[in-house]
């Protein structure tokens, strides 16, 4: 006989540690546990069975994995903590001996990242530690943009130091222009809480948001000491990224930065960029490694292969810039069309810059951007496009190709105010006058020979990777709407850009109409029709009591008692057996009655049925069958399957109702007229 | 002491104390300086308390320190000073001395004799202190005194002056004028110089007293004071005088370290904050190396994208209802399936700051280092692939469907029901006492006997086999062997000659004897149950101790056995039917037993207790298998004609399917019903089906193919349930039995009426 093994050594009960025994075990205190946690990436798990992890306790606790603990033991940063917390009670005890002096001497090692905005100790090995390799790091980027776009916008408070801003905003713009560099913008959206963007980079998708240049709302729940923790590290990942990426292109990082034309509002224009002497170096062949989201290899293989095509002609490009002959020169990088084998597929996403290089899009305009438009995503999202010339208004700031908004060259002007109308004389007289003398339109007036549209056309044309028609998007003009390039089109899943008939059920529309005919109905005799209901009911019940008054009492409560209990399933039969039968003796006095006819000689004349309600009930009939056999193969499995199968039905059905409310209401609007163009 | 009067009479005087005290030093200085001082002085001793005339203390106190630096007055000076004193205050007091001879004829004062009433020479004690305590002075307004003093009297209100002086008081405000009254005297309180100037150095943190050095310099102890002589004689060391070698040698290393840049010399920290501020950026990719992630590891789950319904401008099916919109406004933030509603501009200029931005990201970090993850496997596949390939029903056919035939008759519920091998009647047997036989083929009822006076039919059971027709009913503790007159005489003959041949050994028997020598009571009597049912067809009555609620009768038709649940011994009997015996084969049961069953083709027997089914060896005589179908009550089970499943009803509602080979637990459960199920029963002529018969007035046929093939487990589909029988008082189906060789079930209602459904 084996030795009995003691309780509590093995398994999960060893496996997993709480946070209060990992906190004491590493000796520091939670803030600063929060904060390794935070930068090495250590999250809590959920055991599996909670009790033999919790060792029997009941309280309720998050809890670590031992092996994570251990392994953050050895972390340098760990010293890093204790000598700061040593330094923090000397200069605490020079105070309170009163000597200012020494305790100055001692201010000076302390690390004070809410004033300098930095710290002694730097999270590189952490950073390599967490991304072995390149890519791992440009996965993991979403949060990291979101998070630091954010506090580029921030106003500067105690808590967020006006240096960290400046280093965040300038972090993301160098970002940016690493995107212009390379043309690795691929999708762009507007919505309500911000632009969403979507870059990528070594066959990363990048997705993250930016919010709109406005003064962001704090609320008092929001700990910014958490927040700054994720933005210091954040900081430390995108300028090794950025540094990555810098030199992959064969460019100096960090670019030179002009203070002076920053500070009046250049943004992007404050940036120059170099080339180094190296030039762009060598992509390493890149593989998408292990990943939970693991796409099938054989797809894997051919997106592979189509990437590293892609990646060749950027090779001996010296310059960023492509020129499109040469894109036209290469034959192979036509991209085959993953159609799906089998009808009802999911539809694949493609590789999406296959029909025109996003680098080409805008090349050949010059764009003037008005006032009230937000500069900033527009420059951006051009420039990624393609664009070299950008003109605004001189209120937006530095760094434009021309503040005059009359410059011959421009070739479409961005607007984004109600037309004005305005008298023809006037117009002509205010050319006249303002034409040599001033920069600036009469508002409302027009130069000719431009195009003059609105902001969303530049999102629109940039998604679908075309132009778009600007008449469409011409000022004051109903928009059409602005869909999210970001949803995969599932089968069976509203589409909005896709016309209402072809996503519909069958017979759908006659129903729909129906219930509309009997909505009516309903709600005007609904009270009038619903009393005598009522009545009529109960006196149905009380003869019945009066028939049998103990035997009703005594089933009722029995009813009751079991009614939670009582099989829902099987019920089902018997209720349409009636109908079954009702309508096997419907055809049979169908028969008798040609039968008679046929005996008496006079033609039988047709029951006029009504198609519409004939569809509704033979889709009624058929629903049932379906439901009948369903329940009825329910019954025969197991609880934990059946559970599973339920809750399955259950979502696909409110997906289901979903996708049906949105083509009803798109129904109406349809048909009421109303409708914006869809482009 | 009347103190208070006093100080009364000189409040008088306060007005122009300045004035007279002036006058009156001034007047003093020029003759006698001496005087006027220490009267003031002994005045003051008597007025310290009072403190009105602190100014002119003051005053005073400058002159004592000019006296004190002079000579201190002799004593003859001093005496002449009394006297004057007395002169001086004549006005005020008697002399309290008188002037006699003494001896010589000299003048002799004699004083009077001093009264030591308390505090009468005690200077420090307040004068006039007001013992009312901390109370507002207030209260006494209405009185003309104040207060009280240390020995009871009344402090009397000072005098408040007449008009003019008040006028006077408010034009011109003495030194000192503080405007608060004392209240402790109730006198006006005034401040000298001095006084305010002490409280102007507190006010300002200064020392109250001008002068005052809180840190004077230390008087060294030893050398402070300057040795005449010198404590030690030996002679200064030559150490003193010489440098140190240590100290040089010690100076050199750190000299040679600074020249050999071991030591740098020290640099402003500035600079090295400058040097700091630039970050450091390198590759940190240099030689990147692939790294399969932990298996552990689950990263974090990226943002979901944004959908059609969060564009600033979505297509307008997107937009909220107004309903929708009062709805999501109603709901709790925290139970919003989206946190943002789906909102319209026609413009980009006209998109707002989205106000909870900050909120979401901060939710986001705090998900991402406090939420722990979980990998969940989310199916997606069509729920159609999870359901079990069942056949269809129409392809299962042939099963009961329709109610053919009703069976009316019965008073009072038909307790339970019976068709013969044949297939050619139907017995029943009910509340009213009576057993019945019915045709099958049409309904009519062939014949009828009443065997229960009182009691109900609790069971009615044929005898397998064809060679003879008997039925056996229970009906209380009696059990009844019927041959029915129905048959044909040769079948009929051969019944009877059957049920006769025991009687020989039934009188043959000696009766067994108990421990006291007494005549053991049998457990049954075999007899004949009286001419008038004999006449009937009803043969033969056995009577056992209690009701017998259950027959069940061996495939061979020699033995039955019946269950009288109520007995505690005797519960379950077998009875040889060749040879009139009555055996009891446990004598104790683990429960209350259910019901029994003989197995259809080996020598086993299954006893049903409340929980429990055993099966039992009768020839080894031991127990074989305890099955355990986990319900709560077993009311009925039987054993599938192969012999290796079988089926148990439960009155907690479930049907439960054993397969005996497998496992002692079910193979399959199933619960449809509502209520308690009553009876279950297989096809017994060769259809793969089973039914069972519920409290809630419907039965259930189920298909239930039982494969020869060991590997294979028995498929089980329910075909159809049958509806047809009421409830009354709670019970709906009571018995179930199918047809021998059609498949046709037949079923007993509470209600009064058989059905057979085919």
């Amino acid at each position: 006989m084996g030795r009995v093994k003691k309780k509590g050594t093995a398994g999960q009960a060893k496996n997993f540690i709480t946070r209060t025994q990992a906190v004491r075990k590493l000796q520091i205190s939670l803030p600063d546990f929060r904060k390794l946690c935070i930068w090495k990436g250590i999250y809590p798990r959920e055991p599996r069975n909670k009790k033999k992890a919790a060792k029997n306790a009941t309280h309720s606790t998050t809890f670590y994995y031992t092996k994570d603990i251990q392994y953050l033991l050895h972390e340098p940063l760990l010293q890093k903590f204790r000598e700061q917390k040593a330094l923090e009670k000397k200069i605490s005890k020079a105070l309170g001996r009163g000597d200012a002096h020494d305790a100055q001497r001692l201010e000076k090692n302390a690390s004070r990242p809410e004033k300098t905005g930095k710290t002694k100790y730097t999270l590189d090995h952490v950073i390599r530690e967490r991304y072995p390799t390149f890519v791992d790091a440009l996965r993991d980027l979403d949060d990291c943009l979101s998070m630091l776009f954010l506090f580029a916008n921030l106003p500067s408070t105690q808590t967020v130091p006006a240096k960290m801003i400046a280093r965040c905003e300038r972090l993301c713009l160098e970002f940016e222009h690493y995107l212009i560099v390379s043309n690795s913008l691929r999708k762009s959206f507007l919505s309500i809480k911000g632009i969403y963007y979507q870059a990528t980079i070594q066959g990363q998708d990048i997705l993250w948001l930016v919010p709109y240049r406005f003064n962001q709302r704090v609320t008092g729940d929001v700990d910014f000491r958490i927040m700054g923790t994720f933005v210091e590290f954040y900081q430390t990942l995108l300028g090794f990224v950025n540094f990555r990426l810098y030199t992959s292109v064969g460019l100096v990082y960090p670019p030179k930065f002009d203070k002076t034309s920053d500070d009046q509002d250049a943004q992007l224009g404050a940036f120059s960029l170099e080339n180094n002497s190296v030039g762009p170096i060598e992509q390493p062949k890149f593989q998408i490694a292990n990943g939970d989201s693991k796409p099938d290899p054989k797809l894997q293989a051919e997106i592979d292969k189509l990437m590293s095509q892609l990646n060749e002609p950027e090779k001996p490009a010296e310059a960023p810039k492509i020129d499109e002959e040469d894109a036209e020169e290469q034959p192979t990088d036509t991209i085959d069309k993953f159609e799906p084998m089998a009808p009802g597929g999911d539809i694949l996403p493609q590789p999406s810059y296959s029909a025109t290089d996003p680098s080409t899009l805008f090349s050949n305009f010059t764009f003037f951007l008005s006032r009230e438009t937000p500069r900033q995503p527009l420059e951006f999202i051009l420039k990624a496009f393609g664009c070299k010339r950008i003109g605004w208004d001189a209120v937006l700031g530095e760094g434009a190709f021309t503040h005059n908004e009359l410059d011959p060259a421009i070739t479409h002007q961005i607007v984004d105010r109600p037309p004005i109308q305005v008298n023809d004389e006037e117009e002509e007289q205010s050319k006249t006058e303002d034409n040599q003398t001033a920069q600036r339109l009469r508002p409302g007036a027009r130069v000719p020979g431009r195009i003059y549209v609105q902001p969303q056309w530049v999102w629109d044309s940039v998604n679908d990777e075309e132009l778009k028609r600007p008449d469409f998007y011409a000022p004051g003009a109903q928009l059409p709407p602005h869909l999210s390039p970001f949803v995969k089109k599932v089968q069976g899943q509203y589409d909005p850009s896709a016309p209402l008939a072809d996503q519909e059920r069958e017979n759908e529309e006659l129903e729909a109409d129906s219930d509309m005919d009997d909505e009516p109905d309903m709600s005007d005799d609904d009270l009038a029709v619903k009393e005598p209901k009522l009545l009529a009911s109960e006196d149905v019940d009380a003869s019945a009591a009066g028939m049998d008054v103990a035997g009703t009492d005594d089933e009722d409560s029995e009813a009751a008692s079991d009614s939670d209990d009582a099989a829902s399933s099987f019920g089902g039969f018997t209720d349409n057996e009636d109908e079954e039968e009702d309508e096997a003796t419907s055809s049979a006095k169908q028969r008798q009655r040609e039968l008679e006819a046929e005996l008496s000689g006079v033609a039988i004349e047709e029951k006029v049925v009504d198609p519409k309600a004939k569809a509704r009930s033979a889709a009624k009939k058929k629903a049932k069958e379906e439901d009948e056999e369903i329940k009825r193969a329910q019954m025969m499995m197991s609880r934990r399957k059946r559970k599973i199968h339920e809750k399955m039905i259950y979502s696909n059905k409110k997906k289901d109702a979903e996708a049906e409310v949105l083509r009803n209401k798109r129904r109406k609007i349809e048909k009421s007229g109303k409708a914006a163009p869809r482009a | 002491m009347a103190f208070g009067t006093e100080s009364r009479k000189r409040k008088a005087i306060t007005r122009d104390v300045p004035e007279t005290s002036d006058v009156e030093s001034d007047a003093e200085f020029g003759d006698g300086i001496l005087e006027g001082i220490l009267s003031q002085s002994e005045d003051d001793s008597a007025d310290d308390s009072v403190e009105d005339e602190s100014d002119e203390e003051g005053d005073d106190e400058d002159d004592l320190e000019a006296l004190d630096s002079d000579e201190i007055p002799s004593e003859d000076e001093a005496d002449g000073v009394v006297e004057k004193r007395g002169s001086l205050q004549e006005d005020d007091h008697k002399p309290n001395y008188t002037v006699t001879t003494d001896a010589n004829g000299g003048e002799r004062y004699v004083y009077d004799e001093i009264n030591p009433v308390y505090d009468s020479d005690d200077s420090d004690a307040a004068a006039a202190t007001n013992t009312i305590g901390n109370i507002p002075l207030t209260f006494y307004d209405s009185y003309p005194h104040i207060g009280y003093d240390i020995n009871g009297k009344k402090i009397m209100r000072p005098a408040k002056g007449e008009a003019l002086d008040a006028l006077l008081d408010s034009i011109e405000v003495p030194k000192g004028w503080t405007g608060l009254t004392d209240p402790a005297t109730g006198k006006p309180l005034n401040l000298s110089q001095e006084e305010l100037e002490i409280l102007r150095r507190i006010q300002t943190n200064e020392m109250p007293e001008e002068g005052y050095d809180p840190y004077p310099a230390t008087v060294e102890y030893f050398t402070g004071i300057e040795e005449k002589m010198p404590l030690s004689s030996a002679p200064e060391p030559k150490r003193r005088f010489l440098p140190s070698k240590h100290e040089a040698k010690r100076v050199m290393k750190i000299v040679r370290a600074i020249r050999e840049g071991r030591i740098l010399p020290y640099r402003p920290p500035e600079e090295r904050e400058q040097e700091e501020d630039e970050d450091v950026h390198y590759d940190l990719w240099q030689d990147e190396q692939p790294r399969a992630d932990h298996v552990m590891n689950i990263p974090a789950p990226k943002m979901a994208p944004p959908g059609y319904d969060m564009s600033y401008n979505p297509p307008p099916e997107y937009l909220p209802t107004k309903a929708e919109k009062q709805a999501w406004d109603s709901t709790d933030p925290e139970e919003r399936e989206k946190e943002y509603l789906p909102t319209g501009f026609d413009a980009l200029r006209k998109v707002p700051a989205y106000d909870t931005f900050i909120k979401e990201r901060f939710e986001r970090s705090l998900d991402l280092y406090l939420a722990p993850r979980v990998r969940k496997n989310r199916l997606n596949i069509d729920p159609a692939s999870l359901l079990p390939k069942l056949p269809r029903p129409e392809e299962l056919k042939p099963f009961p469907t329709v109610c053919s035939i009703l069976f009316r008759g019965h008073e009072g519920r038909i307790r339970s029901a019976a068709i013969d091998p044949s297939g050619l009647w139907l017995a029943t047997g009910g509340d009213d006492g009576t057993v019945r036989l019915w045709d099958t083929s049409n309904g009519r009822q062939i014949w009828s006997v009443k065997i229960g006076d009182e009691e109900a039919v609790n069971v009615v059971r044929w005898r397998p086999g064809r060679d003879a027709v008997i039925l056996s009913a229970a009906a209380g503790e009696d059990i009844f062997l019927i041959t029915p007159p129905v048959v044909d005489p040769e079948t009929e003959t051969a019944s009877v000659a059957l049920l006769d041949t025991g009687f020989g050994y039934a009188t043959n028997a000696t009766p067994a004897l108990t421990a006291h020598g007494q005549r053991k009571e049998p457990v049954a009597k075999w007899t004949r149950p009286g001419s008038r049912l004999q006449d009937e067809g009803v043969l033969i009555r056995i009577t056992v101790r209690t009701t017998v609620k259950v027959i069940s009768w061996h495939r061979r038709g020699d033995f039955f056995s019946t269950v009288s649940p109520t007995a505690q011994k005797s519960a379950v009997a077998i009875h040889t039917l060749s040879k009139h015996l009555t055996q009891i084969p446990f004598r104790r049961l683990p429960g209350i037993a259910q019901t029994v069953q003989f197995h259809p083709s080996r020598p086993l027997f299954f006893v049903a207790t409340q929980r429990t089914i055993r099966s039992y060896d009768l020839q080894k005589q031991e127990l074989v298998k305890i099955i355990q179908p986990g319900a709560r009550w077993i009311s009925s089970f039987d054993i599938h004609p192969g012999g290796d499943n079988l089926i148990v009803g439960s009155y907690d509602r479930r049907l439960l399917w054993h397969d005996l080979d497998l496992s002692t637990r079910p193979y399959k459960t199933m619960r449809f019903h509502s209520k308690a199920i009553r009876a279950v029963k297989y096809h017994k002529g060769g259809f793969p089906l089973f039914a069972d018969a519920s409290d809630d007035g419907s039965l259930q046929i189920f298909h239930g193919k039982v494969v020869s093939d060991m590997m294979e487990n028995a498929t089980i589909v329910p075909v159809k349930v049958l509806k047809g029988h009421k409830v009354k008082s709670a019970l709906g189906v009571m018995d179930i039995d199918w047809h021998p060789r059609e498949p046709w079930c037949l079923s007993a209602g509470a209600d009064g009426t058989g059905r057979l459904w085919m």
